[in-house]
């Protein structure tokens, strides 16, 4: 049998419980954290002062009250009218969203001018509709009061003509002597931003480009140059293969193209319409990532190992091929069991590894090449784009601006004065460069020692183009008047070499000059332009190529260096994006900051995580303060599926200089990564980290919100599902058969609005979560707040580890558990426990089925969150609009700009919750009346389900006879959650089905 | 300029179209909304001639050419068509309209009998913005104010007030009055009363029924509306497909007062504050009349376009309004009241075919009338969200 737990506090509690003594002690069920140490000792008890106060406040509120008049409300009018624009009514624009870093094909939806959501574009073939949190949240920074606001120079403000004077002049006398410019940027994947580099390096002739990532992917790309002769990243293509091999790759969260790779993924492990079959997917990874959480077959490893796994993979394979072997230590896992396999399904696999080493990156080409999975998993015919950087040339460009021989640095989205491997180095060498001129959209950590700062526009205010792959093209537009005194960057560039008009003009220019030939749809460049825009993509067909052959004579050329491991040392450290922060562009956004990691559920830190094995035989305890090679202090977090040896730090984090909310909040990791050669690797083999003594609290929502044991999260194998569909979810039927009530049930004339959640498609990547707080005006609360449990998340994702029950009981605790993820919404029961609990009729049961709250009426009593069994009410502690306390998206004028106009902002000591985004609902409703027809079926989309990159979540009326939404609920595996109690919940959830052999962590299994 | 005249009328246009059928020649065809905007009949010159008699002065024939597109006549050098054009300056728009329709306004304005001119009543004339100018606009201003809790209400109040604390202090303190039942009983009228008067200031706290502020232009809807009869959403587009109905802006009054630059209550003083917006580029800065609490969410498009509410069920008879005034007071009994009652458009909109039980009921006879509360309606997310 197996048991779940969410944290290993509550499977220490689990093991004791199993003990004969029972040591645990309970946590208080309220938490006093609040309250100051004056108000614990007091208590509730009151005096005659307070009496007296209480008299006097009655007594001059009730004069006040009967006395005040209503004040005077303004109602402005434009003073001309866009056409475009009907107040109350939003607008929606395509765009497209690239830092650099992530990319997607947007709708943005516009009120009255101000961005106030983004959602997905359906039309993308690339991200097919889906986002992700980062994306998401984007539109919050847009309001980012601590974006550099004007031009700086010096460090004084200045504008823009006199800084153009200035940088031309100085340009122009470098061009003369000869000396050298450098334009120094993240990728580019705009091609009219690519032109125009090339007509600023003909403008100053001497004058370079080079590609900076923070995340750099060279070594995929030498790799690939190397075996297959293209210096480029191949397009994958998850949703053809049936064996997934990832080796320390985040493809789902952070890898590349997640959004497009976790659609991919989603549709390959889909068993609804019929479908028994399903993808397998192995993950060998040194920290538990999102993608490892969702793998049928985990292998924690170190990073030491990672290679001497893929030799023995490849040597198994060409062995088998009769190919020549290559030499290779003995593999920490038996891998003869996933080779078979693989061989069994030629040009049906994918083997994939994020690590940032030639070597690997050839191996799995090697082995992607013998298993024929080029043309068929990926292929080189579409090129992604979006990893540019080149660790070379920046290194090579670092080691010159050090010796001096760099004359002017232009840096465009890039802040290597933060996230470089040697920060230090690269601030010394601008140092000694004679014009250095940043285009940050931040004075940042880089920007700060620049000479000149022409702030850049946000996304969404900006004209820009973009190529992810080749030929597919998609457009950015301006959705609102620049905020503050910035200049989009290219303008700049555009200023500086000397090319009249503005970015679009330019933009307009090469899209009639290069891509208007390749298409015959539109005669006229005006509308073939517009529909592109309209649209947002242009997509064309690539060109075929033949398919690269792998170059076996690579390994020759290599020589024996090739196949040499480098041992790891006592401690090997590995440095990985967190999935709200990432590379840390975004740390100064509160909905990123406050989005729980989906696997620890810390916010608002970074931490190193160890495995609770590891960390006992270490000292070590949660919240113990570390120094981690000798330059860092961060607490421990204690996580299961960390490999024993190795600990995980989160980077993006530390940042200095990006505004009031991100600054200083946890500790910069990039320094800790070594170089391999000019390579980055981010791990350390040979870490060191001494105990402080110190502790430091980390607030996580990991505990609270808790479910005690009870049957909540479903799941079987795919042998016993394709046996009975409705293996794991037994209980269901009977719960159903006994199901019956005394009481009149609802009646539900028309719709009846209800969700469906499909385990096998949701990965656990909190889109949707950032979605819903964007929609629904969801507060920002602190550290200190979510550390009183009073996150205001208006659906979280739970996240259960399991183990088999026998682990439980040993005392070492599960060094590599399985985990399921499981969204949680209001479930918008029809029997609701939070309804007959309030005593003012605050929470009442409409006649669509939702179970409403009433802000206006809520007094506040909290009984219907105690009675909530899903723990999705919450309740707002305190007034967070307009209070210096929380000083995070509601506190000033601007950031205001970004809430929903059609949800209301709830006052403190009212109760509030998921809705099913009602608002949307009441919308789609009118628009069918308007238009006299009956509401078609997916026409109503709430938030989280549009957020959604997997389409894991399904919205639909249960009342309508063939809608997706019945669908899911006919299905076998659709089970309510905690249903035996009968409060017939609107939501199902999917019963989760694992590709594994029966018995497959039965091989530790004894009875 | 001329591109952004000529569109805003033709988008009217269509909305009309798709809102109304044609009427009997007696009352106005849906198309007279338009023409309306800029003519009157018998009423004088607006933006375009009076229109009183045209039918008998001008060929049919040219009328409708001219209506469909009166500057392809101008270009085309038609004498008559530039003769108006060159008194007019202001081009008429085109109308995408068939011969019928034509025919239909035409026959309208043959048959068009000017109402009985009605006696100005002597209240009305008082807040008339002509006469509200200076302190005497104040004073008139003051009938339509509620003021909260003032008067009587405030004094009663404090009184009960005093007496609940000295009634209070003497049977403790004091003790002059030696018969302690006399105390209780001023203790519990008090209390009885200062709770009274709470609970009903409490529950009307917010709530504006009467209210009619100054604004910064005297508008008088009783001209534009009643006399002028321009229909309610040439200036408030957003009324059919928004939840806001809207504030004309500037660039919407400017349609018209481009050349109506005189009006027949206060001259030009008040014209030319639009002349004031419009030239410094400063938007004019209304007073809400009709304010809903922040919960409260109100949609315009439900209830005019899907609805069939008229204007007039909530904001009263505007057209006979020279400053606007708030005629109920928006409370939620008053909505809930008509959303009881209210009778929904449950045979004609397709809309409504998923409520397939209570169809049925309506066949058996079960149920006559569906009323909004039937379909949810009442439900407290259906404005509170």
């Amino acid at each position: 049998m197996k048991k779940y737990w969410k944290s290993t506090e509550e499977l220490s509690e689990m093991v004791q419980q199993n003990s004969p003594v029972r040591t645990g002690e309970q946590e208080p069920e309220f938490s006093v954290e609040g309250l100051d140490e004056a108000e614990i000792k007091q208590g509730l008890k009151s005096n005659r002062r307070d009496f007296l106060k209480m008299l006097g406040f009655s007594v001059g509120f009730a004069s006040l009250a009967t006395s005040c008049e209503t004040p005077v409300r303004k109602a402005i009018p434009y003073l001309t009218k866009p056409e475009e624009v009907t107040p109350g009514i939003a607008n929606h624009y395509a765009s497209t969203y690239f830092d650099g870093h992530d990319y997607a094909s947007l709708v943005v939806k516009v009120r009255e001018g101000r961005p106030i959501k983004i959602e997905g574009n359906e039309l993308s073939s690339i991200t097919q509709g889906g986002t992700s949190a980062r994306i998401q949240a984007s539109v919050l920074s847009l309001y980012d009061g601590n974006r550099q606001q004007f031009p700086l120079k010096n460090g004084e403000h200045s504008d823009y003509s006199t800084i153009d004077k200035d940088v031309k002049t100085k340009l122009g006398e470098i061009a003369a002597k000869g000396g050298k410019t450098v334009i120094l940027s993240s990728t580019v994947i705009s091609p009219s931003t690519k032109q125009l580099f090339e007509a600023f390096k003909e403008k100053y002739p001497g004058s370079e480009v080079v590609y900076y990532d923070a995340i750099s992917y060279s070594a995929m790309k030498k790799a690939n140059k190397e075996t297959f002769g293209k210096k480029t990243l191949p397009a994958y293509h998850f949703d053809n293969a049936e064996i997934i091999v990832g080796f320390n790759c985040d493809f789902l969260g952070t890898w590349l193209s997640p959004i497009e790779f976790s659609a991919q993924y989603a549709k390959t492990r889909d068993l609804t319409n019929g479908n028994k079959k399903m993808s397998k997917h192995y993950q060998f990874e040194s920290y538990l990532s999102l993608t490892g959480s969702n793998a049928d077959v985990r292998y924690p490893i170190k990073p030491s190992e990672e290679k001497t796994v893929l030799l023995n993979l490849y040597n198994y394979i060409a062995g088998k091929s009769s190919m020549d072997i290559l030499k290779a230590g003995k593999s920490p896992v038996d891998i003869s069991k996933l080779a078979d396999e693989l061989m069994s399904h030629p040009s049906k696999s994918l083997i994939v590894s994020g690590t940032n080493d030639v070597s690997i990156q050839v191996l799995v080409n090697g082995i992607n090449f013998l298993l024929a999975n080029l043309g068929g998993t990926l292929e080189f015919e579409r090129n992604l784009q979006i990893k540019n950087g080149c660790d070379h040339a920046f290194a090579n460009l670092v080691n010159e601006m050090n010796e001096g021989k760099v004359d002017a640095l232009i840096m465009y989205n890039v802040n290597p004065g933060y996230d470089y491997v040697d920060a230090e180095k690269f601030i010394n060498g601008m140092k000694k460069t004679g014009l250095t001129v940043s285009l940050s959209s931040k004075n940042d950590e880089t920007a700060k020692h620049a000479n000149y700062v022409c702030p850049d526009n946000h996304y969404l205010e900006s004209w820009n183009d973009a190529e992810p792959y080749n030929n597919l093209y998609s457009i950015a537009q301006p959705t609102i008047h620049n905020i503050f005194d910035t200049r989009q960057a290219q303008e700049s560039l555009m200023a500086w070499a000397g090319i009249e008009g503005n970015y679009h003009d330019f933009i307009q220019k090469y899209w009639e000059e290069n891509l208007f030939g390749k298409q015959s749809e539109y005669l006229l460049f005006t509308d073939f332009w517009n529909n592109s825009v309209q649209k947002g993509i242009f997509e064309t067909d690539a060109e075929t190529i033949e398919c690269p052959l792998f170059d076996f004579d690579y390994f020759n050329r290599a020589g024996a260096d090739f196949t040499k491991v480098k041992a790891g040392g006592d401690i090997e450290l590995v440095l990985y994006e967190s999935i709200a922060i990432g590379p840390g562009i975004m740390a100064n956004n509160p909905w990123l900051q406050e989005l729980p990691d989906p696997m620890s559920k810390a916010v608002w830190d970074n931490y190193v995580a160890v495995s609770p094995r590891f960390a006992k035989d270490k000292g070590w305890e949660q919240e113990d303060v570390v120094k981690v090679n000798a330059s860092i202090e961060l607490p421990i977090l204690i996580q299961p599926g960390q490999p024993y040896g190795t600990v995980s730090i989160a980077l993006g984090y530390g940042r200095t200089d990006c505004g009031k909310v991100g600054n200083g909040i946890g500790k910069n990791a990039f320094g800790l990564g070594e170089t391999n050669g000019d390579l980055r690797s981010y791990s350390n083999l040979s870490a060191t980290i001494e105990k402080t003594g110190e502790t430091y609290p980390l607030a996580t929502t990991q505990t609270h919100h808790d479910m005690k044991g009870r049957e909540i999260v479903k799941e079987t194998t795919i042998a016993e599902y394709a046996m009975n569909q409705a293996a794991g979810n037994e209980s269901h039927k009977l719960t159903m058969d006994k199901s019956e009530t005394m009481y009149p049930e609802y009646e539900f004339p028309g719709a009846h609005w209800g969700l469906a959640v499909d385990f096998n498609k949701c990965t656990g990547c909190n889109a949707c979560v950032v979605g819903c707080q964007a929609e629904n005006n969801v507060a920002v609360i602190g550290k200190e707040e979510v550390k009183n449990r009073r996150i205001m998340h208006w659906i979280r994702i739970d996240r259960y580890f399991s183990t088999e029950t026998d682990e439980i009981n040993s005392p070492v605790v599960s060094e590599n558990p399985e985990v399921l993820h499981q969204p949680v919404m209001c479930q918008q029961c029809d029997n609701a426990p939070c309804e007959n609990v309030c005593p003012v009729a605050a929470v009442l049961h409409t006649k669509e089925g939702l179970n409403a709250m009433v802000y206006n009426r809520c007094i506040g009593t909290r009984y219907c969150m105690n009675n909530c069994p899903y723990r999705v009410r919450r309740f707002n502690w305190y007034r967070y609009l307009d209070n210096d306390k929380f000083d995070y998206n509601f506190n000033d004028d601007i950031s205001k700009m970004v809430l929903n106009p059609d949800v209301v902002v709830r006052e403190r000591g009212v109760n509030e919750k998921c809705t099913f985004c009602v608002q949307r609902i009441q919308e789609k409703k009118l628009v069918a009346k308007d238009e006299n027809r009956p509401l078609r079926d997916g026409e109503i989309i709430p938030a989280c389900v549009q957020a959604c990159p997997t389409k894991a979540l399904t919205f639909g009326d249960t009342n309508l006879k063939g809608s997706e939404l019945n669908k899911k609920f006919e299905d076998q595996r659709a089970y309510g959650l905690l249903e035996d109690l009968h409060t017939v919940p609107s939501v199902q959830y999917l019963t989760k089905v694992r590709n594994k052999d029966a018995g497959h962590q039965g091989e530790k299994h004894h009875s | 300029m001329k591109n952004r005249f000529t569109i805003i009328p033709v988008f009217f246009l269509f909305t009309f179209f798709s809102t109304f059928n044609l009427n009997a020649q007696n009352t106005a065809p849906a198309e007279w909304a338009t023409c309306s905007a800029c003519h009157t009949i018998g009423k004088g010159r607006l933006v375009g001639p009076d229109l009183k008699g045209i039918t008998e002065t001008k060929d049919e024939a040219w009328l409708i050419s001219f209506i469909k597109s009166s500057q392809t006549m101008v270009k085309n050098g038609d004498a008559e068509a530039v003769k108006i054009f060159d008194e007019y300056k202001i081009p008429m728009p085109d109308n995408n309209l068939t011969d019928d329709q034509i025919k239909g306004i035409l026959a309208y304005i043959k048959n068009y009998k000017e109402a009985p001119k009605e006696e100005p009543k002597k209240e009305e004339k008082a807040v008339g913005p002509g006469e509200s100018k200076g302190h005497e606009g104040s004073g008139s201003m003051k009938t339509h104010e509620v003021t909260y809790g003032a008067g009587n209400t405030r004094t009663v109040f404090i009184v009960f007030l005093l007496l609940f604390f000295f009634s209070l202090i003497d049977l403790g303190l004091t003790k002059i009055i030696k018969a302690k039942f006399i105390h209780y009983i001023i203790i519990l009228t008090s209390l009885f009363i200062i709770g009274e008067i709470v609970y009903v200031e409490a529950a009307a706290l917010g709530r504006q029924q009467g209210y009619s502020p100054d604004q910064p232009i005297n508008f008088s809807h009783k001209v534009h509306a009643g006399q002028n009869q321009i229909d309610c959403q040439y200036c408030h587009t957003g009324i059919n497909n928004s939840r806001h109905a809207g504030i004309p802006s500037t660039n919407v009054c400017m349609n018209c007062h481009n050349v109506v630059k005189s009006g027949a209550l206060t001259g030009e003083t008040e014209i030319n504050k639009i002349y004031d917006s419009w030239e410094n580029k400063k938007p004019i800065e209304w007073v809400q009349v009709h304010n809903l609490p922040d919960y409260v969410y109100f949609n315009h498009a439900q209830h005019v376009n899907a609805g069939k509410r008229e204007c007039t069920e909530c904001h009263g008879n505007v057209e006979e309004m020279d400053r606007i005034v708030q005629v109920n007071d928006l409370s939620m009994g008053w909505c809930i009241e008509c959303h009881r009652t209210t009778k929904v458009q449950f045979e004609e909109n397709d809309y409504y075919k998923s409520f397939v039980e209570l169809h049925e009921k309506i066949k058996s006879g079960e149920k006559g009338v569906i009323t909004v509360e039937d379909i949810g309606g009442t439900d407290c997310s259906a404005c509170h969200y």
